[in-house]
């Protein structure tokens, strides 16, 4: 287990190199300027010369690219060019709220999926089968953006029972906290629950049909340990996997959820440092979250290995 | 002309339907003003910076003119009147000497007086990332006359600067604050400012607070509140259903259009503040097909921007007749703005060598209202056989195209400032290389009108040229004007005392919570 951590890890280099260098270049080939951008209502081509000699913005690209590259090797991302602050505080700044809202958000939609799942594999083609899916359908085409508003609509400004927006952080108040986060934790979790109650149903129904789910059936093994121990965990496998790939996407890439709920997340924060040409921020944070991609893949395949002893031993 | 000003005000508060006095200090039910309360104000997005001198955004100017306070501010009708300046004179066009207000204090406790003026005149000019530099290019040096006489010695003759020094330009900071903490100021701005709230703290990304300064050098009024609460709500649906269901008891700026849903809202008061903003699309005057007048014309008298301020903007705003906004002095309402005529249209076209139309780009911004904009003109011009191509950007290409002159018409919206100057001058004056004259005029008649308007500095004198200049720009047209915007802010009924002044800066000290 340990060497495929090390192979994992030595694996991430070129990967890291690739991304950043592709981001870094597909930024500076995008027009737009970050000092024009920043300082849009002025005229003073002395003052923003001069901002960009002080930022290092007027040497040639590569250059840029392998001064950013040192400093990151020294562990330092560098600094935001609209207010100075270092990239790396900001970046955990916004990864805290992210990471709960993720984890929150699975935690949802596994609540759901499970149930719904393995209900709607076990009796398939019944009443429960097709209400489950059809949810499954419907949480898979609604958009974020109408659930969220739909949800603060209801559970905010009519009956009142959770804020409409803003975050609060668990870990100082729990409760106020959890509060904040749940409507989007909801609305992203519902997608979620979907896409794994799909997921688990078919990998249940092909389980299913598996010769040893006979086999355990003759040997007189109740229904519920079958569907436990021989069903549930052999179909396990693709859902793990849609989870891991889902809760990168959760980290990085819940941009939408994050604005309507003026939650302060990492996606927000990557669409906003693209606007403002800011990009040692755009930088360090896709920096980040290929590498939150490459530990939610690694924890998956490590999780293999415990759901299925064969994936260890080879 | 003051009567006009005043008339748009009021038709202003006749649209909202609040009178604007009804939210004044002292409001007419005769409540008297009380202290205490946190007012929650919601802003579309959080301040970038706390130091006035390296601010490039509008949105931390809201919070600077409730901690910091310039040399001299503005009123209601756009007027210079004192501020940490008690008055000010003018010996020659080349001198300014301010008396500065005795026993005021910054809130670290040191004292403010001419050494400190001089040598926030000095950082904004000498300070590496200063973003002020511009705006005080035309100050030579700064002289400490006695402990509170300032001499400003200048460039060159600039009507124009007292206004400039009501904003970020004229904003004092603590000598002390910066020397020992300067760096640090950005994000943290105790004991900085004079103003009537000090700076509490600022959590980044969640919310900034600010506390009644209670040793502030003005006992008229107030400050009343105890505390106020900035937070940022970016999606406007959000904003403002936290208003209604009084989670945030202020929010910046209302969609137009939610703006009638909202003044139907009991539980919400809605103030029309009237902007100094100009909307306008700049024609490119360097390349076909816009170097050709006619052609510009022809556009101009294709576009029925009546239409659009009702069916787009849905009147939250006027339409426009120049850069000059009704709010200002320099206003001149006998001009109207061009109307629409579509066989001069097609003369136009004509006479451009083009009768049978032509085809151009349209460069705007990818939002809504701007995207609605663009499809009715796209309307309007096509039943005078010309074709517009719509190209949708983002803002930093839009700022990137309009400096690099590589578009053929190009949205452009102005946040205006309080001198008229700054709606006009550095846009329509010839300025070889990156400039904010995007289109690229270069009129010999109307760069004398400009260089005369900085000259005189009487205002009857100034008015008169500045509606020669709006005439002369309606035949050029470097720009063609659409709308100078409303920009409506809502409260909750529990606010009182909030003064709309037509810059949009939120001023808290004499507002109250009932």
């Amino acid at each position: 287990m340990a060497r495929l951590v090390l192979q994992r890890l030595a694996a991430t280099v070129p990967v890291l190199l690739l991304v950043t260098a592709g981001v870094f270049a597909l930024l500076h080939l995008t027009p737009g300027d970050p000092i024009d951008a920043m300082m849009a209502e002025s005229v003073d081509a002395v003052a923003k010369a001069s901002l960009r000699a002080e930022l290092g913005l007027d040497r040639p690209l590569p250059l840029q690219y392998a001064a950013w590259m040192g400093r990151l090797l020294r562990g330092d991302l560098g600094r935001s060019i609209r207010n100075g602050e270092p990239v790396l505080e900001s970046v955990s700044r916004r990864l805290r709220p992210s990471l709960q809202l993720a984890l929150l958000a699975m935690g949802v939609s596994l609540l759901i999926a499970f149930p719904a799942g393995i209900v709607s594999a076990v009796r398939r083609n019944t009443a429960a089968d097709r209400v489950s899916t059809t949810l499954a359908l419907f949480g898979i085409c609604m958009p974020n953006f109408l659930l969220a508003l739909l949800l603060i609509f209801l559970f905010g400004v009519t009956l009142r029972w959770l804020p409409i927006s803003g975050y609060v952080d668990p870990a100082e108040e729990l409760v106020d906290g959890l509060r904040s986060l749940a409507l989007p934790a909801v609305t992203l979790g519902l997608a979620l629950a979907a896409v794994v109650t799909r997921t688990l149903r078919s990998s249940m129904l092909e389980a299913l049909s598996e010769d040893y789910v006979r086999t355990a059936r003759a040997k007189g093994l109740p229904e519920g340990r079958v569907i436990r121990g021989h069903v549930l965990r052999n179909a396990l496998i693709p859902v793990v996997t849609v989870l891991g790939l889902q809760l990168g996407t959760l980290i990085g890439g819940a941009v939408i959820t994050e604005y309507v709920f003026a939650l302060p997340g990492v996606g927000r924060l990557v669409v906003d440092a693209v606007f403002a040409r800011d990009y040692p921020l755009v930088q360090g944070v896709v920096l980040l979250i290929a590498l939150g991609f490459i530990a939610s893949n690694l924890l998956v395949d490590l999780l293999y290995g415990v759901i299925d002893p064969r994936i260890r031993h080879r | 002309m003051p009567a006009s000003r005043r008339q748009f005000l009021k038709t202003c508060a006749v649209v909202s339907g609040v009178p604007l006095l009804g939210l004044a200090p002292r409001a007419a039910r005769g409540d008297t003003p009380k202290k205490g309360g946190t007012l929650r104000v919601g802003f579309y997005i959080e301040a970038a910076t706390m130091d006035p001198h390296l601010s490039g955004s509008k949105i931390d100017r809201q919070v600077y003119h409730n901690i910091y306070e310039p040399l001299v501010t503005l009123d209601t009708s756009l007027g210079i009147r004192p501020g940490l300046a008690e008055s000010w004179s003018q010996p020659d066009p080349r001198t300014l000497v301010f008396k500065l207000r005795r026993g005021v204090k910054f809130h670290d406790g040191t004292e403010f007086n001419a050494e400190a003026a001089k040598f926030n005149f000095e950082r904004m000019k000498s300070e590496p990332k200063s973003v002020r530099k511009g705006e005080v290019a035309n100050i030579d040096t700064v002289e400490v006359v006695d402990a509170h006489t300032l001499k400003v010695n200048l460039k060159k003759a600039d009507a124009a600067l007292l206004a400039t020094l009501t904003d970020r330009a004229g904003m004092m900071v603590s000598p002390k604050v910066v020397q020992e903490r300067g760096a640090e100021l950005q994000r943290n701005a105790r004991g900085a400012g004079t103003g009537p709230f000090e700076f509490v703290e600022w959590v980044k990304d969640s919310h900034l607070v600010i506390k009644r300064n209670d040793a502030y050098w003005n006992k008229q009024g107030g400050p009343y509140l105890d505390r106020v609460r900035y937070r940022p709500i970016p999606d406007d649906v959000v904003k403002l259903q936290s208003l209604q269901s009084g989670e945030i008891d202020v929010m910046d700026y209302v969609q137009p259009r939610d703006v009638a849903a909202v003044k139907a809202d009991k539980n919400v008061v809605v103030v029309d503040v009237p902007s100094l903003a100009d909307f306008a699309y700049q024609l490119n005057h360097t390349r076909p097909p816009f170097n050709t007048r006619a052609l510009r014309q022809a556009v101009a008298y294709a576009l029925d921007i009546e239409q659009i301020v009702k069916g787009v903007w849905l009147n939250v705003g006027v339409p426009a007749n120049g850069p000059i906004p009704p709010t200002s002095w320099a206003y001149d309402k006998s001009i109207p703005p061009i109307k629409r005529d579509l066989a001069k249209a097609k003369a136009k076209l004509a006479e451009g060598g083009q009768p049978n139309g032509f085809a151009f780009t349209l460069t705007t911004n990818n939002i809504p209202i701007n995207i609605q904009e663009a499809e009715v003109i796209q309307a309007q011009l096509r039943e005078a056989g010309i074709t517009a191509k719509v190209k949708l950007v983002d803002s930093a290409t839009l700022i990137s195209e309009g400096n690099a002159k590589n578009f053929e018409m190009i949205s452009y919206q102005w946040s205006g400032r309080p001198d008229p100057d700054g709606n006009i001058y550095q846009f329509f004056r010839t300025t070889p290389g990156t400039s904010l004259n995007w289109s690229g005029i270069s009129n010999p008649q109307l760069d004398a009108l400009l260089d005369r308007t900085r000259e005189v500095s009487g205002q009857a004198e100034r008015r008169k040229l500045y509606g020669e200049v709006t005439k002369l720009l309606q035949d050029e047209l470097p720009m063609v004007f659409i709308i100078h915007p409303i920009e409506p802010k809502a409260f909750s009924p529990r606010v009182q005392g909030y003064e709309p002044i037509p810059d949009g800066m939120m001023r808290f000290k004499d507002v109250w919570l009932r």
